[in-house]
């Protein structure tokens, strides 16, 4: 569609000097429509119209078999505010986040520092690093469920042999171990992407700029600090705010393991959204609503933080 | 750092191998055990066993007749080539231009993108669901190639707009000079270099599509309009959970995008490293 | 603000209908619509493609279209567990089927969505409804719900299990049950002696079980809710104190699903749990001797056990002729339609003239308990209107009532007088 928009418009562009936007080619005179227009407009429909459905949506009335019963004002709101679960949800979304989120950048910025080095079979170890990314997480969340299965899983048959615990445990059954086994399985799931996006950041950074630190006489985890860690900020950044949004929003991995049971000890506010549906769709488009405010917020925190507007 | 002229095994890096390789075993394992169980026969799914003492490798051909999931498969291969041939020509002319040119609104084109970026199907789904049904779309593969692609878009826009801006404008301007159009100079001289970063968002884009599971479960309601993840899921049934076939089921839906994967693993990095240099 | 006033069904439809209105087009205000096309949306009851409902439905249709020239059906078959969440979206968009079969039926009552069961069903095919299944269709006194298939529960157990541990007969008492699964724990003869399976599931089914053990239930005899009732908290207070805290259930009841204790039976190591007949296949397959016997009660084995039913119903909004709903659902409910869907998934009929042949029927043997114990058989309030609600609140937190009966049991019962107000 794009493409025909912008193939008619190119002849009358003939070979008019770029930038001069004065020129009297269509192409030059549409400016940049023809060129972010279809973006905007795939953007409008399937992004930005759903976000106003959603909000129109919180301020409903709907039964429970979904009938539409009229307009709620702010009701469904208060209802989310007054659940028990709502605060806990929260709190553990904010943890949830932290800690995974935290854990994924530590351990990748070790792997990318580890795979960036030379030995034997480096391109098949790091084609090994690719399976969980290339693996639909969901089916990852499931394979690590069965795999911590109290009656048949591998993990408990092998923690069990190796004598860590004695009998066979329901891990996914309480919140206590499910949290951790969770937190694992999401650390896991991120590392591939983070890792390569570090790794790319450390092929960019000069060799020369090692070779002048030697001179200086700045040795092993010293160059890490003051050269490595600062010249791979930009990698760094990229890396954390991509995992900052999947991991926030992350629903496969919860969905798959726990489905945010038993109650809602287990879930974040995406997975807690998907349970309130089941009983009020309006208060499931409320929790959406917060759920987006959140987004919302960790935007502007991180345009504030990159100084993503001076930049430009 | 390690020179690259010889490979000499000092013992440092003897323990970064180990290390590596350790890794790499603890990054398959968790696929290799579902391997063994897709290939389980059904009686010895619940034995607290490593491995099964018969390998049903009937299960491997059976799970295609036991479901729908040739069809699915089908759906899905449509759905991640469309949503990605849908990306590259959207994404393509909106990073060029936003690369090269400014524009008044190009700061708010950007900040729409990255707000894009923030947002992820599972929040928007009841709005998503209820808009699809008003355009009458449900059940199209169409509307999955065009959510997968819109919320792959943003992505896309960032790489190739940083991979396009780290090119140099001159190599273009010298081809317009010579007579090219805009166009011409866009496909001749910039697409070529910025090859990797294409290469990045494709797979990005190919990937995440492939592997999407929430709208498909939405979006599509019957299980032979339903793509690949969607149809493994349903292996988890009232009663029981068909483990094998489910497991059956993934590794084969993992397959392709392995293969592709291990085509163009360099690239990524390269593509990558644009992303993160701007 | 003004809840009663939209609960008077008058204001409410017709706030209702200029509501539906912007979300899609909706059908005529109760005529329903002029088409001789009948929408079907049913859930699918298979476990693989060989066995898929659609292939059942489509054959139906294409029977009765031949039967009847002109008329035609439109079958959609949802999974299960996807099947309430895309009803939901479809009455919220007002894109609604003409006959939808499912779990629940009142929900839709509530709103004036249903035609009442006597103008989609002739007398004729209503009055071979069983009336025990009949009475569960009511809602405030007049019939909506349909039933399709049944099933009711029975204790399962595993004989070989019961011989290592010594135990010699099923269990008919509470204490029988602490008693035999102590045994089998102590000689180790099973992973798990007694399966309690309160997880979002079926919390609803298995704690109504137990409930009924003790006399209880989710409502009195009025129809109001007495989840926190006394009985209720003793019945979940043993549960704690004397299967759960000694160890002798699965560790964690809220958060375990019914599938992985079925699973666990029918691989033999499981000792005994409440089930329904699918799991009779399920225990042959696994090569598993199993027994079944009345749920044991607090002080004898239960009376009136838990019946379940699925349901179909005719939505007023749909777009096709009442007349030629009322065609298929005759066609459908035909004596060789309702035998093969019976057969097809092990489940229990809800027409007398079925129920007859199967009882005659040898090949139907193994049914023969359940179907026993169906005349007399006690359903949740299927017809209450808040029931969807309310069922969803207990499949979510209810399990929790085996760590804290009374916090529990309480929130529950405010949710549900809550929802009850919100009528």
């Amino acid at each position: 569609m794009s493409a025909t928009v912008s193939k008619t418009t190119d002849r009358g562009s003939g070979g008019r000097p770029p930038r001069r936007r004065s020129g009297r080619g269509i192409l030059a005179r549409l400016g940049p429509l023809p060129w972010i227009a279809p973006a905007v407009l795939l953007i409008a429909v399937v992004v930005l119209w759903p976000i106003y459905e959603l909000i129109r949506t919180s301020f409903l009335k709907i039964s429970t078999a979904g009938f539409v019963r009229g307009s709620a004002g702010t009701d469904k709101y208060k209802q989310l505010f007054e659940e028990t679960d709502f605060a806990q949800v929260i709190t553990w979304t904010v943890i949830w986040t932290v800690v995974v989120v935290g854990v994924t950048m530590l351990l990748s910025l070790g792997l990318a520092q580890l795979f960036n080095q030379n030995f034997p079979g480096r391109t098949v170890t790091r084609w090994a690093l690719i399976a969980p990314w290339a693996a639909s997480v969901l089916m990852t969340a499931i394979g690590f469920k069965w795999m911590l299965d109290r009656t048949a899983g591998v993990l408990n048959t092998l923690m069990m042999d190796l004598g860590i615990i004695d009998q066979s445990k329901d891990w996914l059954g309480q919140p206590g171990t499910a949290w951790p086994w969770m937190m694992f399985v999401a650390v896991f799931v991120s590392l591939p992407f983070t890792t390569y996006t570090l790794l790319a950041g450390l092929q960019t950074i000069p060799h020369d700029v090692y070779e002048a630190a030697k001179i200086d006489g700045a040795v092993g985890f010293k160059t890490y600090l003051h050269i490595t860690l600062p010249l791979l900020r930009p990698a760094f950044l990229v890396g954390f705010v991509i995992n900052l949004i999947n991991v926030f929003n992350s629903f496969p991995i919860i969905w798959g393991m726990t489905k945010g049971g038993p109650d809602s000890d287990t879930a974040t506010t995406t997975v807690y959204m998907f349970q309130l549906k089941s009983t009020d769709i309006g208060e499931s488009a409320a929790m959406s609503v917060v759920n987006f405010a959140m987004v919302v917020v960790l935007v502007l925190i991180f345009l504030k933080v990159s100084r993503w507007n001076k930049e430009d | 750092m390690e020179s690259r002229t010889k490979r000499t095994f000092k013992p440092r890096t003897l323990v970064i191998t180990a290390v590596a390789w350790g890794l790499a075993v603890i990054f398959l394992l968790p696929y290799i055990e579902m391997i063994i169980t897709a290939l389980r026969p059904a009686n010895e799914l619940r034995d607290r066993t490593y491995l099964p003492d018969d390998f049903a490798w009937s299960n491997l051909i059976d799970v295609w007749g036991e479901s729908t999931l040739g069809t699915n498969l089908k759906i899905t291969l449509l759905v991640a080539g469309g949503s990605t041939l849908l990306v590259l020509l959207v994404s393509l002319p909106a990073a060029y231009y936003t690369a090269r040119m400014t524009y008044r609104g190009r700061k708010l084109f950007l900040l729409l993108v990255l707000v894009t970026q923030m947002f992820q199907p599972t929040a928007l789904l009841v709005g998503l669901y209820r808009e699809f049904y008003q355009f009458d779309m449900l059940n199209s593969v169409w509307t999955l190639i065009l959510t997968n692609g819109a919320f792959n878009l943003a992505f896309a826009i960032w790489i190739l707009t940083a991979y396009i801006g780290s090119i140099p404008k001159e190599l273009e301007e010298a081809a317009m000079v010579d007579g090219t159009g805009r166009l011409g100079a866009m496909f001749r001289v910039t697409l070529p270099l910025a090859m990797p970063g294409v290469v990045t968002a494709v797979i990005f884009t190919f990937i995440s599509a492939w592997n999407e599971f929430v709208m498909g479960l939405t979006l599509s309601t019957e299980p032979e309009k339903q793509p690949l993840t969607v149809g493994i899921s349903n292996f988890i049934g009232n009663y029981t959970v068909e483990w094998n076939y489910l497991f059956a089921g993934s590794v084969i839906a993992i397959v392709p995008v392995v293969i592709l994967f291990a085509f163009i693993e360099r690239h990524v990095v390269s593509g990558l490293t644009a992303g993160s240099v701007k | 603000m003004n809840r009663r006033l939209i609960a008077t069904s008058a204001v409410g439809v017709a706030m209702a209908l200029g509501l539906t209105a912007c979300g899609g087009e909706s059908g005529g205000g109760d005529g329903g619509g002029d088409s001789k096309t009948v929408k079907l949306v049913a859930a699918d009851y298979g476990d693989k493609k060989s066995n898929a409902s659609k292939i059942y439905w489509e054959d139906v249709a294409k029977r009765f279209e031949a039967a009847n020239k002109g008329y035609q059906v439109d079958v959609e078959v949802i999974n299960w567990n996807d099947i309430d969440n895309k009803v939901k979206a479809m009455i919220q968009s007002g894109n609604v089927p003409d006959v939808l079969q499912t779990g629940g039926y009142a929900d839709k009552v509530a709103d004036d969505l249903l035609y009442k069961r006597s103008d989609v069903l002739s007398p004729a095919t209503e009055k071979k409804l069983i009336p025990s299944f009949a009475k569960a269709g009511e809602s405030d006194g007049t019939a909506y719900g349909i039933p399709f298939v049944s099933s009711t529960r029975l204790l399962f157990y595993n004989k070989e299990i019961f011989k290592k541990a010594g135990v010699a007969e099923a269990p008919k008492t509470w204490d029988e049950v602490k008693e035999a699964a102590q045994k089998i724990k102590d000689k180790k003869a099973a992973d798990t002696p007694y399966g309690l399976p309160l997880g979002p599931e079926e919390a609803q089914g298995e704690s109504m079980i137990w409930e009924l053990g003790n006399n209880g239930g989710y409502t009195d005899e009025s129809g109001k809710y007495t989840i926190n009732s006394k009985a209720n908290v003793e019945t979940f207070s043993w549960l704690k104190d004397n299967l759960v805290k000694p160890g002798l259930t699965q560790p964690n009841p809220a958060s375990t699903d019914r599938k992985t204790m079925f699973e666990d039976f029918a691989a033999g190591k499981l000792g005994m749990l409440n089930g329904h007949p699918t799991l009779i296949q399920m225990a042959k397959d696994g090569k598993v001797d199993y027994g079944v016997a009345p749920i044991p009660g607090k002080t004898g084995p239960l009376e009136s056990t838990l019946g379940v039913a699925d349901w179909m119903m005719a939505f007023k909004d749909g777009k096709a002729k009442k007349a030629a709903v009322k065609k298929f659902l005759d066609f459908a409910y035909a004596k060789e339609n309702m035998l093969k869907f019976d057969e097809m998934y092990h489940l229990m009929p809800v027409t007398q003239e079925v129920a007859d042949t199967m009882a005659s029927d040898p090949k139907f043997k193994t049914l023969k308990p359940f179907t026993d114990v169906a005349g007399g058989a006690k359903f949740y309030p299927l017809g209450d209107t808040t029931w969807d609600a309310v069922s969803s609140e207990i499949k979510k937190s209810g399990g929790k009532a085996v760590v804290d009966p009374k916090q529990t049991l309480d929130d529950l019962q405010k949710k549900a007088e809550a929802a009850a107000e919100d009528q």
